[in-house]
């Protein structure tokens, strides 16, 4: 396999610091955030903990998505990239897509019905439209490493 | 598989062992056996040959077409 080996080394690099910066956002960044809000706005103090739970959803299906490629990575680099067990990986960056998306769905629909100024709005269509292009993006990918595993299955068969 | 690889013809033909001509060929043991047993998929070229070379023999003489 002629796979660059310092870019995956250097992907490895970032995907491990990607997950540590999210561990700090899912533990201590978010839930502090959520805190201060509710501190400045006693009012909203009710949203404080549905907020700091589905953030943390969030965060989790990233890091659900990062431990994937991680292992996806693993696979390329041992050349076992094109065989059935990847799928599994691949479904689950998929699985953790869609949960995303199904939640951001239904955030950005709360909070249409409830803001009084469309700045929140557009950032949540942003980041919904993006997560829908990614998720897309994520199908058409695992339908082309559907077709190279079973090229490479059908090579593996000549003598 | 309707074709069917006539190793084993041409091998005591030529009073040959399996593990000599799979060494000179150039495949594994397993190939050759998967070859003789008519399991395989497809043959590449450069297979039949060095299979033709070491045996000394056209594609026809190791190929043939049975009706199933």
């Amino acid at each position: 396999m002629n796979v660059d080996r310092s870019a995956v080394l250097v992907l490895r690099v970032f995907l491990v610091l990607l997950f540590g910066v999210l561990v700090v956002f899912q533990t201590l960044s978010l839930p502090g955030q959520f805190r201060h809000m509710a501190e400045e706005n006693p009012h909203d103090a009710s949203l404080r903990w549905p907020a700091t739970i589905v953030a943390a959803f969030l965060v989790l299906c990233v890091q659900v998505v990062v431990v994937a490629i991680w292992k996806l990575l693993s696979m390329v680099q041992e050349d076992r990239i094109f065989s059935e067990a990847s799928f599994t990986w691949v479904n689950a960056i998929l699985g953790a897509i869609g949960a995303a998306w199904v939640v951001l769905g239904c955030i950005f629909v709360l909070v249409g019905f409830n803001a009084d100024d469309p700045g929140p709005i557009m950032l949540l269509l942003l980041v919904l439209v993006g997560v829908t292009v990614v998720g897309l993006l994520m199908i058409v990918m695992r339908a082309l490493l559907r077709q190279a595993t079973t090229l490479r299955t059908d090579l593996d068969g000549v003598i | 598989m309707a074709i069917v690889v006539r190793i084993d013809v041409e091998l005591a033909k030529r009073k040959m062992s399996v593990g000599d001509f799979a060494e000179q060929v150039g495949l594994t043991p397993a190939n050759v056996a998967v070859l003789k047993n008519g399991r395989a998929k497809a043959v590449r070229f450069s297979t039949l040959e060095a299979m033709c070379r070491v045996l000394e023999c056209q594609p026809g003489d190791l190929l043939e077409w049975v009706d199933e």
